[in-house]
């Protein structure tokens, strides 16, 4: 964000550590830690908060709006999921979609969210833009919470270089009487609590200016009166998507399948071994010394399941069998799962299982 | 890599003169002064010099002023190699993995109308290659983009310029200073006014330097760009130098890998066109992190040596992290630190790694015990220095060569990465589909006014005449579909039976009962193949690496033949004390075999035959032969062996023919640490093997035949401007009134061609012989592929054959048949294999060299084939 870029330049004079659009992000981060919303949805520029975002757990939708296309483009592959992310899907469900259009339109896309946020963004809108806005986000979008930032003109005497605006293209920057005031309405209006705060602690002896950018949370006061003034005015849909990312999760039952047969068979083949080398080994007692805790932790938890006979792995001429009980006794195997029937139904035809399905097979003839 | 080190070198200043003019050049004859500075290599031989490569990011704008000072008259531009080409692909260093702009052809003047062979059958074939087709009069303008006053950051330096959409258009591929459009601006220089953020007014000065028409090399290099756009539209995730689809995984559980299916690209000009090669490629990425690894490793060798084994296993891998997209490579493992230590932000504040990953990535670290993972960033990324990883945070990828040695892992891996060629070609088929079907990507493609063919290219090959092969005078009947002749070569006397006597077996009490049938099968299978044997002297040793030294010690003797060592286990440890001791202070030629090979009863004659005839030639003997009419010729192999651990060590194994049959190889290697040149070694190696040479055949050879393997992708320059012209000089040097004709061949196993037979309605693999040299072959070289062996399943990978120099004049029919004939002439496979035998011979060399012994063997060896 070249505004970022710009600040810091300011930074050498009136020093903000970190800089500024930072401390902004942070705020926001905080904000989202702090309410937990699973659906956050922002003014995204170069996405930079939107990547910040993605790594908070308790989210599942994220949104992004610009109404520059290239802007979002330049830096939106940083939204994708990594390779990592597909070899160890996460528990929660991730989406992040990046739209295109103007905060002043109203997109059906855009309802049902719990937290709006809009950083150093409504300066940019014209004055019909700005008139439109409230209706938009606080009438249509109605979230639980919407954070809105604005520079605070009063701070720009001490930033050097600044003539009128921090930027060519601001419309207008307000002093904090004028924020207030608009920030104010707007809450009365949609029926909204508002608080003010900022970053950016002015010098001292001169507290009296306000944080350089001042930010307004609003928080609905009443819950939703439910999904009927949503959809009473039914909108067509006027963005355009330019970028969807669904992160794997284990929420999705091909993940989670994935990941249960690739547990099982692993914790299988780790009883296999054991029990194999048991048969090897049983003469040398030295090697069990130099076992590290967590293979004891393995034996521990195979010593203990055992105690049930119709539980104990067996082999049978050139044929291993595990039953499915020891395996889902294995924490992984259970935490995935859940349930046990979960377990028999989600590896169903991937894992070799004994004639009555209680058990997994290996035959050991080909090693 | 020196070669590396080398071609980078040589892209810097100072900047050679441009190449003289392509048409009609005649042959210069070879004139080389006597003395050869080291450095000083160009404009010698008739190789004509090649523009500097690899211009680093700042060099952009010195590029940018020797195209206009270079400006060329229109028909030229074609060959004008690469100097005006810096558009980088977007955060990457650009490489040129395709060697373009060297240009090797030109001056061979026997091929330049036809470099075609004629000679076989002829057969339908199709390959992966798509031609990639522009509309007519196709051009792209390349601009130069300047800005008043000079704007050092990139992403500013575009911003700025986007702002213009309206007068350059949407559709543009910008790297900071070249600009390249499909269109052309009403004016040769535009000006634009743009004001930064800060208020500042910017002048940008657009201005044409270039009309590239679509064959030239810059426009290849852009067609890469755009094709790696297309592929990041389609969603496929870049990891390394290739891209994958991490939505559809094969996940085989029973090993933890997981194999993500994708492809390998590149957009080159080929003989008639400029198409798309496109290969299936697999990527095998591991479920579980660098921390599950090491608590494997500890359960499995225990505290001892936990450490060792660990920087064994991990030390050269690559790992993925979980937060960034970014690959590492684990250059050290640092015991001393945990993730509780801290580190300096570039703000300056101090942090622990715990505190890092939790604040900027939200991720808690499960262990804080655990040691960290150092890996050293690549010099030439302007940015020096380590980074730190946390094995937790890291997931690894590809295999270890402990994964490629376990048999059972790579065969259920083999299942999904081996496709049969109608999959593979389907597959493949899949990617072209996927271009054809996505809107957003035929839309990026219609504005650069390009397009694909999406049926690949169907050309005719030629299948060569099968080899005879013959063993005592007899020709040995084969099928040479099967490029295999074990079967009929048993039980026929060898060219060369060397006797066994005075032979020793030591082997460990244990292994007693092994040793002796190893005695028996070998007094059964030897006779037939002429082999006179006697009784070896066997000798009992403890199971220890000393107590095998011990015995080598005393009881070899110079007139030992061969020393035969059974051994217990595959530790690398004795293998390598073992091979060292009698490779370098007492050269004796020695097999080693593992107990467990001759322990089942079903495979022992199988095993005892395979073990004689190896024994055989490591003493001197000669198995088969096939027929080679070139008189008076030398064949010399050369391969490299890279040490990828340390890193340190590079070794190249240098074989070279003895006699008219081509049954005897004379060897040496080069052993040379980092920076060193490889070629000071190889020019030593070739004068000794002159030398061998002429011993045997009473005079110098007329004709020199160099295959050469192990050239990495990008080296080529290096190699036609400095190796050839060393290689020159050495043979000048032996006197003056010998002039040998020496041929130059670099042969490539690792290339992106595949082909396909139509028989019978379906794809097969080509059968062994199948020679290709047009339609995928590149216009500026004298190059050619040949499919010489068989694969059990899967798809045959052509060999790659691209001559660089070729002072011979055969004909291309000869020279093909000779390199395949020489695939037939590696004794330790009774088949055809991927390359000329002499190039087999050259990797084990250095293999056996690079692994075990790590200096050169002694030379008393050096007439047999000890390394097999």
């Amino acid at each position: 964000m070249e505004k970022n870029f710009q600040e810091e330049e300011f930074a050498q004079v009136i020093k903000f550590t970190p800089p500024l659009y930072q401390q902004r992000y942070q705020f926001v981060k905080d904000l989202v830690e702090k309410y937990k919303p699973k659906k956050v949805d922002l003014g995204c520029a170069d996405c930079r908060l939107l990547w910040m975002l993605k790594f908070c757990s308790c989210i599942e939708v994220l949104a992004g709006l610009d109404i520059s296309a290239s802007v979002m483009q330049e830096k939106m592959h940083t939204l994708s999921p990594l390779p990592f992310d597909y070899l160890q899907p996460s528990e929660r469900s991730l989406t992040v979609t990046l739209h295109h259009g103007s905060v002043a339109h109203k997109d059906p896309c855009m309802l049902g969210f719990d937290l709006v946020t809009c950083i150093e963004l409504i300066e940019h809108l014209e004055e019909s833009e700005l008139k439109k806005f409230p209706e938009v986000v606080f009438g249509f979008m109605a979230p639980s919470i919407v954070v809105i930032s604005t520079p605070n003109s009063e701070f720009n005497p001490l930033l050097p270089g600044v003539v009128l605006h921090r930027h060519p293209d601001h419309k207008f920057e307000w002093n904090q009487a004028q924020f207030q005031s608009w920030a104010l309405e707007a809450a009365r209006c949609y029926d909204y609590s508002v608080e003010f705060t900022g970053v950016g602690h002015p010098p001292t002896g001169m507290e009296n200016v306000g944080f350089c950018t001042q930010i307004g949370v609003f928080v609905r006061k009443y819950p939703q009166t439910g999904e009927c003034v949503q959809y009473e005015k039914p909108t067509e849909a006027v963005y355009k998507t330019v970028f969807k990312a669904v992160y794997p999760s284990l929420k999705d039952e091909k993940y989670l399948r994935n990941a249960v047969v690739s547990e099982v068979i692993f914790t299988a083949q780790n009883i296999k071994h054991h029990l194999m080398s048991k048969h090897e080994y049983d003469d040398d007692p030295e090697r069990k010394s130099k076992f590290q805790p967590s293979v004891d932790c393995f034996s521990d938890c195979l010593g203990k399941l055992v105690v049930d006979k119709t539980m104990e792995p067996f082999v049978s001429g050139n044929e291993v069998y595990i039953p499915l009980a020891t395996i889902f006794s294995f924490p992984k195997v259970n935490q995935l799962c859940g349930t046990f029937e979960k377990l028999c139904k989600l590896i169903a035809g991937k894992v070799t299982l004994s004639s009555d399905g209680s058990a997994v097979v290996f035959n050991t003839e080909h090693e | 890599m020196t070669g590396r080190a080398r071609a980078r070198a040589r892209g810097r200043p100072p900047r050679p003169a441009p190449p003289p003019p392509v048409a009609g050049n005649p042959p210069v004859p070879l004139a080389l002064p006597g003395e050869v500075g080291e450095r000083q290599q160009p404009q010698r031989i008739n190789v004509p010099p090649q523009p500097p490569r690899e211009p680093a990011g700042l060099g952009r704008l010195r590029g940018f002023e020797s195209v206009l000072q270079e400006r060329r008259p229109e028909g030229l531009r074609v060959s004008s190699g690469l100097q005006d080409l810096c558009l980088r692909d977007r955060g990457g260093r650009r490489r040129d993995y395709h060697d373009l702009g060297v240009n090797t052809r030109q001056a061979m003047v026997h091929v330049q109308e036809s470099k075609t062979g004629l000679s076989g059958k002829m057969i339908k074939l199709t390959s992966n290659h798509y031609r990639l087709t522009s509309r007519p009069q196709w051009t792209l303008y390349q601009y130069h983009v300047g800005y008043s006053p000079e704007m050092e950051s990139r992403r500013l330096r575009s911003a700025l310029l986007f702002q213009h959409e309206e007068h350059i258009g949407r559709t543009h591929a910008f790297d900071g200073s070249i600009l390249f459009l499909p269109q052309k601006l009403r004016n040769r220089v535009t000006e634009l006014f743009s004001r930064t953020r800060n208020g500042e007014d910017v002048k940008i000065t657009v201005t044409l330097t270039n009309e590239l028409p679509p064959t030239s090399p810059t426009c290849l290099h852009f067609y890469n760009i755009i094709f790696r756009r297309l592929l990041k539209m389609l969603n496929l995730q870049q990891i390394g130098r290739n891209y994958y689809n991490p939505g559809d995984p094969v996940s085989i559980p029973n090993h933890r890998l997981m194999v993500w299916p994708g492809f390998t690209s590149s957009i080159l000009q080929y003989e008639e066109n400029i198409m798309l090669c496109a290969d299936v490629s697999h990527k095998v990425l591991r479920g579980e992190t660098v921390l599950d690894v090491m608590h494997s490793i500890h359960s499995q060798v225990g505290e001892q040596g936990f450490r060792d084994t660990c920087a064994k296993e991990l030390m050269g891998l690559i790992v993925l992290t979980k937060y960034n997209n970014r690959t590492y490579r684990i250059d050290d493992i640092n015991w001393d630190s945990n993730p509780m230590g801290t580190f300096r932000k570039s703000d300056g504040t101090e942090i622990s790694f715990l505190e890092y990953y939790k604040k900027q990535y939200n991720i808690d670290i499960g262990d804080p015990k655990q040691p960290v993972l150092i890996s050293q960033l690549k010099k030439n990324r302007n940015v020096e220095g380590t980074v730190v990883l946390i094995p937790e945070l890291c997931s690894l990828t590809g295999l270890t060569d402990k994964m490629r040695s376990d048999f059972n892992m790579m065969k259920d891996l083999a299942i999904h990465t081996r496709l049969p060629p109608e999959q593979r070609q389907q597959e493949v088929g899949r990617l072209l589909d996927y271009i054809r079907r996505d809107d957003n990507v035929q839309k990026e493609l219609g504005n650069w006014g390009l397009s694909f063919d999406y049926k690949s290219v169907a050309f005719t090959g030629r299948v060569v005449q099968g080899e005879k092969i013959f063993q005592s005078g007899n020709m040995v009947e084969y099928n040479p579909q099967f490029a295999d002749w074990t079967k009929e070569t048993r039980g026929v006397p060898l060219i060369r039976a060397v006797p066994m006597d005075n032979w020793l077996l030591i082997h460990t009490r244990r292994n007693h009962d092994v040793a002796n049938t190893l005695i028996q099968s070998l007094y059964r299978v030897t006779p037939s193949m002429g082999i006179r044997m006697s009784r070896p002297i066997t000798i009992e040793v403890d199971d220890r690496t000393e107590a095998y030294l011990r015995v080598l010690q005393q009881r070899v003797t110079p007139d030992t033949s061969i020393v035969v060592c059974i051994l217990s286990s595959s530790r690398k440890d004795k293998y390598d004390a073992i091979k060292k001791y009698l490779c370098t202070d007492c050269p004796i030629p020695s097999q080693c075999v593992l107990a467990r090979t001759l322990s089942k009863s079903q495979t022992i004659m199988t095993v005892a035959t395979k073990i004689a005839l190896q024994m055989n030639c490591k003493m001197g003997g000669e198995l088969w032969s096939v027929e080679i009419p070139l008189k008076q010729v030398m064949i010399v192999g050369i391969d490299c062996y890279h040490d990828t651990v340390t890193g340190r060590q590079s070794v190249a194994g240098f074989v070279s023919s003895l006699n008219q049959t081509m049954t005897r190889w004379f060897s040496r290697c080069v052993v040379q640490s980092r920076g060193q040149e490889l070629v000071d070694g190889i020019k030593a190696c070739l004068q000794s093997a002159l030398r061998s040479w002429s011993k045997w055949n009473k005079g110098l050879p007329s004709r020199i035949f160099v295959y050469r393997d192990g050239v990495g992708d990008g080296q080529l320059n290096t190699l036609v401007n400095y190796e050839v012209p060393q290689f020159l000089d050495c043979l000048k040097s032996i006197g003056t009134d010998y002039s040998p004709r020496l041929t130059v061949i670099v042969v490539k196993k690792r290339v992106g061609a595949r082909f396909f037979a139509e028989i019978g309605g379906g794809l097969k693999n080509p059968p062994p012989g199948t020679v290709v040299d047009t339609v995928v072959t590149r216009p500026e070289w004298y190059d050619f592929f040949v499919v010489s062996h068989t694969v059990k399943n899967g798809c045959v990978t052509p060999t790659h054959y691209n001559v660089i120099y070729d002072g011979s004049q055969l004909k291309p029919d000869h020279l093909q048949r000779l390199t395949y004939k020489l695939c037939h002439m590696y004794y330790n496979w009774s088949g055809v294999i991927r390359v000329p035998a002499p190039c087999q011979y050259a990797h084990k060399l250095a293999f056996l060299v690079g692994q075990s012994i790590h200096r050169e063997p002694n030379l008393m060896l050096s007439d047999r084939l000890y390394y097999l």
